[in-house]
């Protein structure tokens, strides 16, 4: 090799191919993606993320939760998601149109949690999750600064932890409140829900999809 | 037959060196400043995997946050500064020239360090970006950006105006990786800090630029100082040669569709993590040529000879594994476990690293024009390195392939997963303690060397007057 402009043309295309093929074609493929509106339930699916909850994907983000939990579900016959209890169906690319930054995660040392909101039978409640954030639990660190103990003036506050465990219970007299990023934290996690069966999610028989797309034709 | 004659700078010092010997200092200095900073983050990160209370009460140093800082200071502070300064070198021994644009390489590793500096303070202040190896934060990049540009100039000079037309191997691989950071880096902030798209194509996006930046960037970066290095210092030929310039290509043009692999069975269309698979078994044939030009490096040989034969190891290694892991059958058992982290840790540290190990330890006798202060330091360096990636990324992988299997079994709980990788995880954390210190024996060797080569040219010129 000796021409340097061909050398050149060549870096460009080998950067250019892969970022046209892979980044352009999922585009071209994803990037008209819309909410889909139910309408027997007159509802737009997935719903947008309320107030507090869309605050609460930040804290989420800037605690670096994502370095230890995933929120994707994988199909159920790939590996314990469905077995596991973290949803009965797959992730699919609508599920997250309305989130920013997506944090889909690469480690599970935790469990998934794209789906903690719709856990069955019953999801956690806020208190839990305080409780799981103050404490911690095994591998799970207690994230004591998202929280702070103050004295009782008057009447206790109603933000006020339940003491769900012994390191809950603090000096008699005082009680511990949640910050503001404790409490956006746990309407984050709470919100989250990949519950609802778009037509793209639903898990159909081989034999089926086929006749389905005859029929599509 | 093309052969590749080692001739083209064969005597030890070259007057080019002493013109560029402050930037490349400089370059080379801060990255192994922030090699050890990286080290102690990464030993903080395991001790918090040892323990989930350790340090958990700062809000600076959460698990997250250490996690992504010893990536950041690592990928971006070590790998970009060494990696950059031993290319250029290499690029200006080639090229037969004095290096050009010297001011230029300095003022741009001084802003490319404060960068980093911005980057890694707003990341414990909780800034970061949350993507994987694009961790610093939106305020920081755009300064990295520019300050990359500002030192490859300088490479980029060497190469337009080198006096042979005809190019080496290990001058395509170090001209590479000058072009391709700016591109991915400039493509990744836009699509994904400054004007984010939309959903599950932020994955996407990010899946290409770390892909990238290991094939495109990190892996070049290392090649060109082992295709620069060997034949030197074994005084050999490189076999194979004229099928080199396929391996490159095949890297370029393949390497970078290999990145869907991380995202099986996630909510991307099916087809990227299916062309990754493709790709990454295509990919095999690059290490092929790869090992056939440079399978003289496993006879053994000097220092730098045998760093760079431990990182070309455990280059055809991650190679290898690239391509197994691919595969959705066993994608199952290993995807989100600790075996992604050994590959990462194997790939970054074992194969880009360990080369550039051994490139530096050629390339700063011949920069310095002293050399290195203490042999027996730098044995002690190869030594603690050797056995501690080996071990980091063994015990890494075993807790991954048991945390993997016990993962898929849904009766075990998190609880019995961690108990039953603690073992692993703690050997993991005395593998970076070696490291670390592996690291700060090169360390000082490194400043007593440079210093003293400092001190002597002051000493020559105050004679002189």
């Amino acid at each position: 090799m000796k021409n340097g402009p061909l050398f050149f043309l060549g870096l460009v295309s080998a950067v250019g191919l892969s970022w046209a093929g892979i980044v352009v074609g999922t585009h071209g493929q994803l990037g008209r993606l819309t909410s889909y509106y139910d309408n027997g339930e007159s509802q737009a699916y997935p719903a947008g993320l309320p107030g507090l909850a869309a605050q609460g994907q930040d804290v989420y983000r800037s605690l670096g939760c994502a370095s230890c939990h995933t929120e994707q579900v994988r199909r159920p016959d790939f590996g314990s998601d469905q077995a596991r209890g973290w949803g009965d169906r797959q992730s699919v690319a609508r599920d997250y149109i309305g989130q920013s930054p997506v944090q889909l995660g690469e480690s599970r040392i935790g469990p998934d949690l794209a789906n903690l909101g719709a856990r069955k039978p019953s999801p956690p409640s806020a208190d839990e999750l305080m409780a799981l954030l103050y404490s911690g639990k095994g591998a799970m660190p207690a994230y004591r600064f998202l929280f702070h103990t103050h004295r009782i003036y008057g009447q206790a506050s109603a933000k006020a932890l339940l003491p769900m465990n012994a390191a809950m219970r603090p000096a008699p007299g005082y009680e511990i409140l949640p910050t503001e990023r404790a409490e956006l934290l746990v309407a984050y996690l709470q919100s989250l829900n990949q519950s609802y069966e778009y037509p793209e999610a639903r898990p159909a028989p081989a034999a089926k999809a086929g006749q389905a797309k005859e029929a599509a034709k | 037959m093309t052969t590749f004659t080692p001739a083209a700078d064969s005597t030890d010092t070259v007057p080019a060196d002493t013109a560029s010997r402050c930037p490349l200092l400089l370059l080379l200095g801060s990255g192994l400043a922030w090699l050890l900073v990286s080290g102690v983050f990464a030993l903080i990160n395991a001790l918090q995997l040892d323990s989930a209370s350790f340090l958990a009460g700062c809000r600076l140093l959460t698990y997250g946050h250490i996690h992504a800082l010893a990536e950041t200071t690592f990928v971006y502070g070590w790998l970009g500064n060494a990696g950059l300064a031993l290319s250029i070198w290499i690029l200006g021994r080639l090229g037969g020239e004095a290096l050009r644009a010297t001011p230029w390489m300095s003022a741009g590793g001084l802003f490319w360090n404060l960068g980093v500096l911005i980057g890694v303070i707003g990341i414990a202040a909780g800034d970061a970006t949350s993507y994987p190896l694009l961790q610093l934060p939106r305020y920081a990049q755009p300064l990295l950006l520019v300050s990359y540009g500002a030192v490859a100039i300088s490479g980029v000079l060497a190469w337009t105006g080198r006096r042979r037309r005809v190019m080496y191997a290990a001058q395509w691989y170090a001209v590479a990786p000058l072009f391709f950071f700016p591109w991915l880096f400039s493509v990744a902030q836009v699509l994904l800090l400054w004007s984010p798209v939309r959903g599950t194509l932020q994955a996407v996006v990010q899946g290409w630029y770390a892909q990238g930046l290991w094939t495109l960037w990190a892996a070049p970066l290392a090649l060109a100082g082992a295709y620069y290095v060997l034949p030197r210092a074994n005084g050999k030929t490189l076999p194979a040669y004229d099928l080199a310039w396929l391996g490159f290509w095949a890297l370029l043009f393949v390497g970078g569709w290999t990145g869907g692999r991380h995202l099986i069975g996630g909510p991307v269309p099916a087809w990227i993590p299916t062309v990754a698979i493709v790709a990454a078994t295509l990919l095999l044939s690059h290490y092929l040529i790869v090992f056939l030009n440079l399978r003289g490096v496993f006879a053994g040989g000097s220092l730098a000879v045998r760093f760079i034969g431990f990182g070309l190891g455990a280059y055809f290694l991650g190679g290898i594994f690239d391509a197994i892991t691919a595969m959705r059958v066993v994608a199952v058992a290993t995807e989100f476990t600790y075996c992604d982290e050994a590959m990462r840790q194997l790939a970054y540290y074992g194969a880009a690293s360990m080369i550039l190990y051994g490139v530096l330890y050629f390339a700063l006798p011949r920069v310095s024009g002293r050399p290195w202060a203490s042999a027996a330091l730098a044995r002690g360096h190869f030594a603690l390195a050797a056995i501690g990636l080996a071990l980091l990324v063994f015990s890494l992988a075993m807790a991954g392939v048991i945390q993997g299997r016990e993962l898929n079994d849904a009766q075990v709980s998190f609880a019995s997963i961690a108990a039953h990788t603690h073992p692993w995880l703690l050997l993991a954390t005395a593998a970076q303690a070696l490291l670390l210190l592996g690291n700060l024996l090169l360390a000082v060797n490194f400043t007593t060397s440079a210093c003293s080569s400092c001190c002597s040219a002051t000493s020559r010129e105050a004679l002189a007057s």
